[in-house]
């Protein structure tokens, strides 16, 4: 539920919530509350309310949360299985120049080893995903794992972003449920005190 | 403003500014932690590297089973010397680097939490639980 865009008064002397900061695909920003009291009213809810919306929202973040956590894992899982490939690329390519063929014991089954010869050649296959295999000259194959290692790093750096907006939200977010609880408690010292004197007198 | 009654325990305001110490506090500290890590993780892999150099020493063959990719390729035992020696200094060097973000991580985080105790004193909990 994005908050009503504050009224932007640049030099007003009267404390107002600064205006949402803008969601950030598809997360909401947590709006900064300057003050507990203008923040209620402009939520027009009462404490307990304002705190349970705002306990929703910190399990939405949550949710998120955890959504770009799984996301990041994948990625960092999938950058040194890339970087493997080229590897192979690589060692491929040499053994082509060196004029030998490349004698490697690779796993046939868990457990299970077997040896296998690959003499010299100009192609390797990639693997596409969706079932799908391609052949492609050495170079090509390197270019175009290249290109999806530079593709991978580059979506981690937006999720790594992503996640800092997120958690900052979640931050301001805690902050603002520890001053409106304290608010709500300096309130109800205030009444009790005023009820005790107005019974003295 | 309208809360700093000095009566009673009043509850410090919390600026923007506050705010955005606060959440750089706590990216720091996510940093902090993410580093923590993978320091684990250089200073493993130079261990491996380690004794993978000393078995390499003790062996008497001239072929060794060296990991490239998924498959254990044969290789001439000076070349995969001279390979683990590269992959040493290379997690050197990152570890190396790894440390002294590490160490600039821990002193921004020092300085912001001089800060924000100065305000907030006993309001504010900065430490690990």
């Amino acid at each position: 539920m994005a908050s009503t865009s504050a009224e932007t008064t640049s030099s007003s002397s009267l404390a107002a919530s600064t205006a949402t900061p803008p969601e950030r695909r598809g997360i909401p920003g947590a709006q900064f509350v300057e003050d507990v009291q203008t923040f209620l009213n402009q939520l027009g809810l009462d404490v307990n309310p304002a705190l349970a919306f705002l306990q929703e929202r910190l399990q939405q973040y949550r949710l998120v949360e955890m959504k770009l956590l799984a996301q990041q894992r994948d990625l960092q899982a999938k950058i040194p299985d890339i970087e493997k490939c080229l590897d192979v690329v690589a060692t491929l390519q040499a053994k082509k120049v060196a004029g030998e063929a490349l004698i490697a014991d690779f796993e046939v089954s868990e457990g299970i080893y077997s040896r296998a010869c690959v003499e010299n050649s100009d192609s390797v296959c990639l693997w596409l995903g969706a079932n799908v295999m391609l052949e492609y000259s050495c170079e090509e194959a390197t270019a175009l794992l290249q290109k999806n290692l530079e593709n991978a790093k580059a979506s981690l750096e937006v999720l790594i972003a992503d996640l800092q907006f997120l958690r900052d939200q979640v931050t301001i977010t805690q902050v603002t449920v520890a001053r409106v609880y304290n608010w709500d408690v300096h309130q109800r010292r205030i009444r009790q005190a005023v009820a005790a004197a107005s019974k003295d007198s | 403003m309208m809360q700093s009654e000095q009566a009673g325990k009043s509850d410090t305001e919390v600026t923007w500014e506050d705010q955005q110490n606060i959440n750089k506090f706590e990216r720091l500290n996510n940093r902090f932690h993410e580093l923590e890590d993978e320091i684990k993780i250089a200073k493993e892999a130079i261990d491996n590297l380690e004794d993978a150099g000393n078995e390499l020493i003790l062996t008497d063959e001239e072929v060794v089973r060296f990991q490239i990719g998924e498959v254990f390729a044969h290789v001439p035992k000076d070349e995969v010397e001279t390979r683990i020696e590269e992959m040493k200094e290379m997690n050197a060097k990152t570890l190396e680097k790894l440390e002294e973000e590490k160490e600039a991580v821990l002193a921004q985080m020092a300085e912001l939490k001089k800060i924000l105790y100065g305000k907030f004193k006993d309001s504010i909990n900065l430490e690990e639980d």
